[in-house]
């Protein structure tokens, strides 16, 4: 009995205890819980950075700068415009799968709902929000140098000018986006295309002073002054300012040293020519150019597309270009022709080839054609002599300026054949896109621009109206 | 900075494992049950025998005497020995039976029948999460199914057991590829981010993460996301229960607003050691073919369709029509992509047993699964459950750990050819050449079966494991943690060989492409918790407290490998010249969290349960990291009253209401920095950085309110249960990638959105046994779900960039589509309404017709069957739904790819009454652009209701005297085995036009348990 008493009283004892343990437990426990709410605060990802700290540093600011160069290779609206506008125009003939957007393209019976068309527009404005957004940070950096920052705030408003220049030339009228501020971006207002050029040479007005001569990387794959004025030159050019346009393409044809005249055909599209004014790498060493991907192939009948043969029919018959830059596989029976400008259609042990943006050659022609629209005649017929000695073609003497301009043209076909788009927005801006592609049976005049993307109209009504005959 | 993290969660782990484990059980180690009443001197030594109410014995019944931790098992003859004195309580208790008590008297023999326990519902527990209720104390909306509904279905992933059997719970399957995802619905859908729908997955107390794994580059063999739950064995489940209500699911706070779905796993019982093996195997195909046209009615739509367009020379690449291909082949190429059948096997076996201290269970299991492709692919799975359960002899100090190993590998080829089977034109040439290799046609085709030559594989190894443990110092009190730990890893990789291209492009192995990605979950949580009972005669009152703290890390690493010397070496990055890392990235989230909860009830008829929760996720910023839920759900037992004593016929009532909020953090992490992402891409030699989003620091929680009514009522003795529910969930502070015109850079930009979002509906479930006696039991279980989505405000709807996705006062998943207005019989055109009578039909204004996607109802009806050893269990499925029609994504007729037959019902001349327009091979503007209005009209809406009898098992048990003390049972099961539809298309349950539907399976089995 006794023991069974002192059990009981220990096991009071203890269940004391243990009350005064639990509530012990339960407290610690609780304040424990409620004190660190700073355990749900988490590092950065391992792939991502503060953005403020990325212009703290030229490396990463310049892999920022770069970036957008990247995103405008790998299939952005200006990527395309050699292949699609090709289609579009009267340079290609495809022959690959029916019912894709590029059979839209080639057809001429592109559609507000077209892919392409879309991401064109989305690709262009996000490069514009890249552009805006190192303008903005850079501004703000304390860090970076002077002269990083110049650079960077220079080819930031090159990318935002070229961007735009070529959404007007193909959209028409669009907004004009200078910041990164979303609310204000997301109710934009088109403008129209006479008043965004303004704004376009305004922004290369002042990336022109911001710019120097010397290139960042010796490889001409980042924007330099020569850059800014040859797309200044052409601009001129498009809005029929001749004496400015001569002007400005005389800034790389006069910088000798930099931009070295060459006349072998063969190597004008490799890496280190010395004509090309802007450049862009292929993503890793050893590849080459998309433009190759694209064109070149070992089979008929071709899977893709292949040159119009009138394009092919079209050159004088001792054309150099003729034989280096076009190259014809057959069957026995027909021959189809593709571009042979870039060589490489796959890769190599070291790339040879990059996609050229800009050469020296078009401000020959720019220079040639602003000043025979300005009554220079002579000047016009040596700049126009230059590129036709180079392609193996007799000199042209003093003409006429209806004449000349006609030969200027047609020089221009051939020499730019599926480059950028060219031969298209020639002919539309001499306004003869209707004479000439009114044989493509699905040809209406108000394809001279493309819809807006239907998305962004019902997302966006300032956007409103839809281009005419969409 | 991260060693500081390091630092801090491994004394939150020691802290908390020191309090509960090891502190707890030392500090209070010392008391034990003692037996006071020294009575050994009057102990005699008894004998029973122990049966069911039909006179077998049952073996493996757990004996006890009351008070005491003394115990015994029943042998197979159910017979057991006891020493035991005659005042002694002798308690009874095995699983479906009802506990026994008898008082052991002085006869040394006793006959002791155990009644079966099946409609009781005082004492089925439903497991709540963090506590158990019994089902009749319940005051919150959960659904359960059982093991027994889930063995009897051939399927591989969790959430299609549950299909058709759960009110409310609304489920879909992505395709018929094995290995591939489901949809799930819990009360329809809450947030307006597609991705923000989904429940909150808890196995054995750890949270599941179902964030997908694959990636852009690899992911296409496999269609919609490869569901993590895929890496749970549904035969090692014992239950899954579905919470809904508010009162269930705000003690699971901001994760709980989709509903939380708990999964789990099978246990040991104590007794004797038990043995189950059990083999399937079975048969599976697409059941259903779409009905397209032959050679000769594709070619004369073809011809038809260039006369239409006034074409007479049949254009270079129109290969079909214009000689190039054989006018008189014909392949059906449904049946040669997806007609072969997919051998299904299944093989399990456990052991399991223990004393009644410690149980144990081991459970392994097979499966493997072919595809209905042709070629030798398929899908693999081992998993291998096992469970632990201790308790000290005076059931103070328990420990349970669970742990599941899976590994999966899954062989499918790399790219999906779902479209060619409509695609191709029946009259494309053969798929290989003489000599045995692919035909290319002269580079007029792309060979369907050149996609064989990529090839897919994925392997998974996950771990899903729990340690619990807790400890009542004295009765009432109970501490417990629980202790989680996933470790998940995804590989998988597609190789896409030279060979896959026409020769002729003379595409050497340098163009082959190996892409792999490799996806690392690891997560651990901590949930320290103490509860408290306590009773005062008619007043009980439970407490429960507790924290969660939770990270999870995952990593993703993706690249791309190009340019090999040779095929054979792909795959293999060493031998490939260019290597792309495409992502390379580590992401943590982390959770904290405490809960609670307080029940009370009085005269056993009256329920109050409070539960809250205050949450914190690192999902968000500053500031904005943590909120509090809570809700508040009552029932009244009235069945109980006295004054309903006399009403016979109804056994069982009881009414329960409940409110509270939840919320909804499944937006993704780190969405509120402002940062640069390394892209993956490269330029000029460096890796570029790219902004990563529009950034929104000062986004919060989505909140969801929820409310429910419902009544529970059971008439003569239960055997018709009737459950009428009512609920009405609104959801607001939106938190959504509000979409953006493309001008702002990004296509959108996470938000909360003043938008309010209701689901209001009734649930009704059904259950009777219309005969039950010894040899025949005939019970039936009927559910159906109304819900109603609705958009219920949204300031500035009309000026937002949501005015074309939503309407205030419709569901969600709508779109607005042109009004369909019949086919002009004279000009043979479609024909539109004109909204705003400007003439024009625009994409802006004209788009008024409004099509819903949601299920008008749907649910189930399961009838099992019994007789003697035969039983017989069946469910039909049905779903009132629309869907788009089968030719909605087939493009415009006349063009190169075939049609179904119905589109032969086209106008040809005026007069003509038909469905269709005109054939046109695309050169016709004005029938191109009226396809396209048309194939964003309302006519593209189609009655895709079906009744599915969606699993059938018959088992027949052979007498247990053939085998001498082996239960042996055939059975054979079947699955989509019978649909009723007027659809066209495939499969009216399939989410994606393009992909492979469900499929239909048949298996047998045989399962012996000794």
């Amino acid at each position: 009995m006794k023991k069974y008493i002192t059990t009981v009283l220990k096991n009071k004892k203890t269940n004391g205890n243990l009350w005064f343990r639990s509530l012990l437990i339960f407290v610690c426990c609780s304040t424990f819980l409620l004190s660190c709410s700073d355990f749900v605060e988490v590092e950065l990802p391992s792939s991502q950075l503060n953005a403020d700290d990325i212009f703290t540093d030229i490396s990463s600011a310049n892999a920022a700068m770069a970036s957008i160069y990247a995103e405008m290779r790998d299939g952005s609206m200006v990527s395309d415009l050699s292949y699609q506008m090709g289609n579009y125009a009267d340079e290609l003939d495809y022959y690959g799968s029916m019912a894709s957007d590029t059979e839209d393209f080639n057809k001429n019976t592109v559609i507000s709902s077209n892919g392409t068309i879309k991401s064109w527009w989305n690709t262009a404005y996000n490069l514009i929000y890249s552009a805006n957004s190192i303008l903005e940070r850079v501004e703000n950096s304390k860090q970076l140098s002077t002269s990083d920052c110049n650079q960077l705030k220079g080819e930031a408003l090159f990318v935002r000018a070229y961007l735009h220049f070529y959404l007007a030339q193909l959209y028409g009228a669009v907004p004009y986006v200078t910041t990164t501020n979303y609310s204000e971006n997301a109710k934009v207002v088109k403008i129209p295309v006479d008043q965004l050029y303004l704004n376009v040479l305004e922004d290369l007005k002042v990336a022109e002073g911001l710019l120097g001569l010397e290139y960042v990387n010796p490889n001409r794959t980042r924007p330099n002054r020569g850059v800014v004025k040859a797309l200044m030159a052409r601009i001129y050019l498009y809005t029929d300012q001749w004496e400015a346009a001569a002007q400005a393409a005389s800034y790389c044809i006069n910088n000798t040293g930099t931009y070295t005249w060459n006349t072998n055909l063969n190597t004008l599209f490799l890496k280190d020519n010395t004509t090309t004014i802007w450049q862009w790498s292929p993503e890793f060493e050893g590849q080459n150019t998309n433009e190759g991907q694209a064109f070149i192939f070992f089979s008929v009948p071709p899977g893709n597309v292949a040159l119009n043969p009138e394009l092919v029919a079209s050159f004088e018959a001792n054309d150099l270009r003729l034989d280096g830059w076009i190259k014809g596989l057959s069957d026995g029976e027909t021959t189809w022709y593709y571009a042979y400008k870039y060589k490489e259609q796959g890769g190599t042990d070291v790339s040879r080839e990059y996609s050229v943006i800009f050469r020296l050659a078009e401000q020959y022609l720019i220079r040639s054609e602003a000043r025979v629209q300005n009554g220079d005649i002579e000047g016009g017929v040596s700049d126009l002599n230059k590129i036709r000695n180079r392609a193996g073609l007799s000199e042209v003497g003093v003409t006429d300026k209806a004449t000349l301009l006609k030969l200027i043209l047609e020089e221009r076909r051939h020499e730019y054949f599926t480059e950028l788009g060219h031969r298209f927005f020639d002919l539309k801006r001499i306004e003869q896109l209707d004479t000439v592609l009114g044989v493509k049976p699905g040809w209406n005049t108000t394809d001279r621009i493309l819809p807006l993307p239907e998305d962004e109209l019902l997302i966006n009504p300032n956007l409103e109206p839809q281009n005419k005959g969409y | 900075m991260q060693k500081r993290y390091i630092i801090r969660d491994k004394c939150i782990l020691l802290f908390t494992l020191l309090i509960f484990s090891i502190g707890t059980y030392s500090l209070f180690g010392n008391v034990r049950g003692v037996n006071f009443f020294d009575l050994a001197a009057y102990q005699h030594r008894i004998k029973g025998v122990v049966t069911d109410s039909d006179g077998t014995p049952v073996q493996g019944a757990s004996v006890r005497l009351k008070g005491t931790s003394t115990g015994t098992f029943t042998n197979n003859e159910g017979v057991f020995y006891l020493e035991a004195t005659p005042t002694d309580v002798l308690i009874l208790s095995y699983i479906g039976f009802k506990k026994l008590e008898v008082i052991v008297g002085s006869s040394e023999e006793l006959s002791l029948v155990l009644e079966e326990d099946v409609t009781d519902l005082g004492a089925v527990t439903v497991n709540a999460g963090y506590y158990s209720v019994k089902e009749r104390e319940r005051t919150g909306s959960i659904s359960s199914i059982s093991a027994a509904d889930i063995e009897e279905q051939p399927v591989t992933n969790v959430l299609a057991t549950m299909q058709g059997r759960m009110p409310g719970v609304y489920i879909t399957q992505d395709s018929g590829v094995p290995g591939s995802g489901f949809q799930i619905q819990i009360r329809g859908q809450n947030s307006l981010r597609s991705d923000g729908n989904m429940p909150l997955y808890i196995v054995d107390g750890v949270p599941f993460t179902t964030q997908s794994m694959e990636s852009f580059y690899t992911g296409e063999a496999v269609p919609g996301i490869i569901n993590p739950l895929n890496n749970i064995d549904p035969t090692s489940i014992a239950s899954i229960e579905v919470l809904k209500d508010a009162d269930a699911t705000a003690i699971y706070g901001s994760r709980g607003a989709n509903g939380v779905v708990l999964i789990t796993t099978k246990k040991g019982v104590a007794g004797k050691t038990r043995f189950q093996i059990g083999y399937t195997y079975g048969l599976g195909r697409v059941a259903n073919f779409m009905d397209l046209m032959d050679t000769n009615t594709y070619l004369e739509m073809r011809r038809e369709a260039y006369a239409n367009d006034g074409i007479i020379t049949y254009p270079a690449n129109a290969y079909d029509v214009n000689g190039t291909w054989d006018q008189n082949r014909y392949t059906d190429w449904q049946e040669v992509l997806i007609g072969g059948t997919s051998d299904i096997i299944d093989a399990t076996g456990s052991v399991s047993g223990g004393s009644e201290h410690t149980q144990f269970l081991v459970n392994g299991n097979y499966h493997k699964e072919t595809t209905v492709y042709p070629g030798d692919y398929a899908y693999n799975k081992f998993g291998l459950n096992s469970s632990i359960n201790h308790s000290t002899r005076d059931e103070k100090f328990k420990v349970h750990l669970t742990a599941g190993y899976t590994i999966q590998n899954n062989n499918l080829p790399g790219l999906s050819f779902m479209t060619d089977i409509y695609q191709l034109a029946p009259n494309a040439p053969a798929l290989y050449q003489e000599d045995g290799t692919l035909n290319w046609e002269n580079s007029s085709w792309e060979n369907p079966y050149s996609v064989f030559e990529t090839s897919y594989e994925s392997k998974t190894n996950s771990l899903i494991s729990n340690l619990l443990l807790s400890y009542e110092p004295i009765d009432g009190l109970e501490f417990k943690t629980s202790l989680g730990y996933t470790n998940n890893q995804f590989f998988d990789q597609m190789l896409r060989p030279s060979t896959v291209y026409d020769p002729a492009y003379e595409i050497t192995s340098e163009f082959s492409n190996a892409y792999k990605n490799q996806v690392h979950f690891n997560s651990w949580i901590v949930e320290p918790q103490v509860s408290y009972k306590k009773e005062f005669s008619a007043f009980k009152t439970q407490l429960l407290v507790g924290g969660t703290f939770q990270k999870q890390v995952s990593s993703q690493l993706v690249h791309s490998t190009s340019g090999y010397a040779s095929n054979s070496l792909l795959g293999n990055m060493t031998a490939a010249s260019f290597i792309n890392i495409a992502t390379d990235d580590q992401t943590k989230y982390k959770y904290n969290a405490i809960f609670g909860r307080l029940n009370t009830s009085l005269f056993n008829r009256y329920f109050i349960n409070i539960t809250g929760r205050r949450d914190g996720s690192s999902r968000f910023g500053p500031g904005r990291q943590f909120a509090n839920f809570g809700a508040i759900g009552i029932a009244w037992l009235f069945s109980e009253e006295s004054w309903l004593e006399n009403l016979n016929f109804l056994s069982y009532g009881k009414l329960r209401a409940s409110y509270g909020t939840t919320g909804n953090d499944q937006i993704g992490d780190y969405q509120y920095l402002d940062t640069y992402t390394i892209s993956g891409n490269s330029y000029n030699g460096i890796a570029v950085m790219e902004p990563s989003r529009l950034f929104n620091p000062s986004f919060s929680w989505e909140e969801n309110k929820k409310l429910e009514v419902a009544m529970e009522t059971g008439f003569i003795k239960d055997r018709l249960f009737l459950t009428v529910a009512y609920f009405k969930n609104r959801s607001s502070n939106q938190l959504v990638g509000i979409p953006l015109p493309g001008t702002t850079g990004f296509s959108s930009i996470q938000a909360n959105l003043n938008a309010t979002i209701e689901n209001k509906g009734w649930e009704f479930t059904l259950r009777s046994e219309q005969f039950k006696n010894e040899d025949f039991s005939w019970s039936t279980t009927f559910n159906l779900s109304v819900n109603r989505n609705r958009l219920v405000s949204f300031p500035g709807l009309e000026t937002s960039t949501y005015s074309n996705s939503y309407v205030i006062g419709e569901p969600l998943n709508i779109s607005k589509v042109y009004q369909y207005e019949g086919l002009d019989s004279q000009t043979g055109l479609y024909q539109f309404k004109d909204f705003n009578d400007d003439d024009l039909l625009t994409r802006e204004n004209d788009r008024e017709a409004i099509i819903r996607f949601d299920p008008d109802f749907f649910g189930g009806i399961q009838n099992s069957i019994r007789y003697k050893g035969l039983s017989v269990d069946f469910l039909f499925q049905f779903v009132k739904q629309d869907r788009y029609t089968g030719e909605h994504s087939m493009g415009m007729a006349g063009r190169m790819g075939n049609q179904l037959n119905l589109l032969q019902d086209r106008w040809k001349q005026p007069g003509d009454i038909a469905t269709f327009q005109p054939y046109s091979s695309g050169a016709n503007s004005e029938l191109r652009s009226r396809y396209l209005n048309y194939s964003q009209s309302n006519a593209v809406l189609d009655d895709a209701s079906f009744i599915r009898l969606k699993n059938i098992a018959i088992s027949y048990q052979l007498p247990r005297n053939i085998l001498h003390g082996v239960t042996c049972s055939i059975v054979l099961k079947g699955q989509n085995l019978l649909t009723f539809t007027d659809y066209e298309g495939l499969d009216p349950e399939a989410n994606f036009t393009n992909s492979l539907p469900p499929l239909q399976a048949l298996t047998t089995g045989i399962q012996l348990h000794f």
